[in-house]
């Protein structure tokens, strides 16, 4: 059969945020579906919010209310999100209160009256909230069996795409008719992980549809449920073709070390301990990136934007401008209970707002911290599809990680993210003729060769400055605490680099 | 605490209404239980009998000490409103007027209802069950405890 023969299965929006790339492009017209979750997981925000995006005067919805949160006080609650549009009812969106039928009488009694108000209406979208109360009467397994399949049969005849609400637990998933009959399954959970809330969805099943398989975060705000998705809403984006190109950050020395440059589309790790220069080598890469027509995204989670432009100046480097001009966005990631996703959702959209091309992210350890300790467990994961997804458009990321300095060690990252980086810059300390000093050394350039020197640097009014040439006449450099070779001079021809790369 | 003004003037229209209304039909019903029937049918089918009933037994409470001619009546299981007489009394047939009493019973439904659903939706109600009357939501008050 060719794909002109197949049968066309319209997607509609879900109005949630986020939802209708997890489903796999919007929901199956004429499709039954279930909504289960425990009690207060977002099941009557979610339905409503598919009713609000979809009823129309000419394709209205039926709202059936059943036993359970009293309609009245619902209608209250969900007016005071700000998808509700208290217009559309009843001329779009109609209530029904079914409570008195389910109490009466019997399940026939409720198909029939379903059934009368459906013919009557001719909707497009039909909801019963909750389901599950509807059902909970004693009947036999083969009663409620027949209800399901003519509910949604009959449903699925008048071309009406449905959602049944229901508080489920997740061993009710097997040997229940209901999830059996129907198309789609979603889940909704939440659990409270030390002091945080952590909220999930998955799409047990969809019918017909390719959907994201997986738990994908959610949080609800005034605007309703919004959804994020694991693969950050870019499964449709092609990956970007590679490119040769090098990006400079500024430092004339540092990019040598660098084969000409970063690769483009590379992720790379600055790694150091606390004062080696880690934020600023990543304000230089941004900020050179800048003047060059490259915009730039810079995460921070530290300190605030305000404080971290007033530190670029300080440098000699001018944030503000750019800022104003929409070449850069310096996002401040609220702290605590943040997941990953929702932090990609951020970083995502101001990268596609003003076209970003380099992004850093100060620091990784600032970013864990952030998150809520439930997200913690899956860091590593969450960054690698965070990673692989941003490189995979074209964006080239730097993150900034502390690590502990030892000297008997050295290490890149406390992380063992090492495998998700490109490429290691690392920063430290080394002890020399009584000196506290820095050197930096280019650990790994997965795209190409690199500079294997362990050069000196300092952090001058003009930010990172390498000093002349390689060190020379120490053994044990990284370790940091070298052994002078022969007493001589410490350096080979000590020249101090005059910064004149970064003009900004 | 009495009935909010905007709301005896709002109930006073739907009554009047009522009255003009049911001026060609024979028998003639009170006005009063013309309005509350539109409500009961109106409300009934988004809050359910339960919802409804419980709303009109809680109006004819807070309108008792307003309208003590209101005591006799009551709010059926299923939210019919029984023991009319006073109100029919007080209901003046020469004038089309209807009773304070009346006046007193809607007004406070349809407190309850702004208190509940807003301004916006219970207005949307109203002029589904009264197409061919004209509301304007100019007279914005938020809910309050009655």
């Amino acid at each position: 059969m060719s794909t002109q023969d197949k049968v066309k299965i319209n997607k509609l929006p879900t109005g949630v945020p986020g939802l209708d790339e997890i489903v796999g492009g919007g929901l199956p017209e004429f499709s039954f579906n279930i909504i289960a979750g425990a009690p207060g997981s977002g099941k009557t925000t979610l339905a409503h919010q598919f009713v609000f995006a979809n009823a129309t005067p000419e394709h209205p919805a039926l709202y059936f209310t059943v036993l359970g949160e009293s309609a009245i006080k619902m209608l209250r609650y969900q007016q005071q999100y700000t998808f509700f549009d208290p217009a559309k009812l009843p001329g779009s969106i109609r209530f029904i209160n079914l409570s008195q039928v389910v109490l009466d009488k019997d399940l026939g009694a409720v198909l029939e009256q379903i059934t009368k108000e459906v013919e009557k209406a001719n909707p497009a979208v039909v909801v019963v909230d909750s389901f599950r109360t509807m059902v909970r009467k004693p009947q036999s397994d083969m009663e409620l069996q027949a209800f399901i399949q003519r509910l949604a049969l009959f449903l699925a005849s008048w071309q009406a795409t449905t959602f049944l609400i229901g508080e489920y637990a997740e061993d009710e998933l097997r040997d229940n008719p209901i999830f059996t009959v129907a198309d789609g399954l979603f889940w909704l959970r939440q659990a409270a992980e030390r002091n945080s809330v952590v909220r999930k969805l998955q799409i047990v099943k969809l019918r017909g549809q390719d959907s994201v398989p997986g738990l994908h975060t959610f949080r609800i705000t005034d605007a309703g449920v919004q959804a994020f998705s694991r693969t950050f809403g870019l499964t449709g984006h092609a990956k970007n073709p590679p490119t040769h190109r090098r990006l400079s950050f500024g430092i004339a020395e540092l990019d040598k070390m660098l084969g000409g440059g970063v690769r483009e589309g590379d992720s790379v790790l600055v790694a150091g301990s606390s004062g080696t220069g880690k934020s600023v080598l990543a304000t230089q890469f941004i900020a050179e990136g800048i003047r060059r027509g490259e915009p730039g995204i810079v995460a921070v989670f530290e300190e605030r934007p305000q404080a971290y432009a007033e530190r670029a100046t300080s440098l000699g480097l001018d944030l503000e401008t750019p800022q104003k001009d929409g070449k850069l966005t310096i996002l401040y990631l609220r702290p605590l209970d943040l997941s990953v996703d929702e932090t990609m959702h951020s970083i995502l959209d101001a990268v596609q707002k003003i076209g970003a091309k380099r992004l850093v992210i100060d620091s990784l350890a600032g970013f864990e911290m952030a998150l809520s300790p439930g997200f913690r467990a899956d860091f590593r994961e969450s960054l690698y599809r965070m990673i692989f997804a941003l490189t995979g458009i074209g964006v080239t990321i730097l993150s900034t990680v502390e690590v502990d300095e030892s000297f008997t060690e050295f290490p890149f990252s406390t992380y063992s993210i090492s495998f998700l980086t490109d490429d290691i810059i690392r920063l430290r300390y080394v002890s020399i003729d009584g000196q506290l000093r820095k050197i930096m050394v280019v650990i790994k350039m997965r795209g190409g060769n690199h500079a294997k020197d362990i050069r000196e640097y300092e952090i001058t009014s003009k930010g990172v400055v390498i000093l002349g040439k390689r060190l020379t006449n120490y053994q044990a450099l990284i370790s940091g605490i070298p052994i002078h070779s022969d007493g001589a001079d410490a350096t080979e021809e000590p020249s101090l680099d005059t910064g004149s790369e970064h003009k900004s | 605490m009495t009935a909010a003004p905007e709301m005896r003037d709002l109930a006073r229209r739907l009554l009047t209404y009522e009255a003009d209304a049911g001026k060609s039909t024979e028998p003639m019903e009170p006005p009063t239980l013309r309005v509350y029937e539109k409500l009961r049918q109106s409300l009934g089918e988004l809050v359910g009998v339960a919802g409804f009933q419980s709303l009109a037994s809680r109006a004819l409470t807070l309108s008792r000490p307003e309208a003590p001619g209101l005591s006799a009546a009551r709010v059926t299981e299923d939210g019919y409103l029984q023991g009319l007489g006073e109100i029919e009394k007080q209901f003046d047939k020469d004038n089309d007027r209807a009773g304070e009493g009346g006046i007193i019973l809607i007004a406070r439904l349809l407190g309850l209802l702004r208190i509940f659903l807003g301004e916006t939706l219970t207005l949307s109600l109203l002029r589904n069950a009264w197409p061919g009357e004209a509301f304007d939501d100019s007279n914005s008050a938020h809910g309050r405890k009655s």
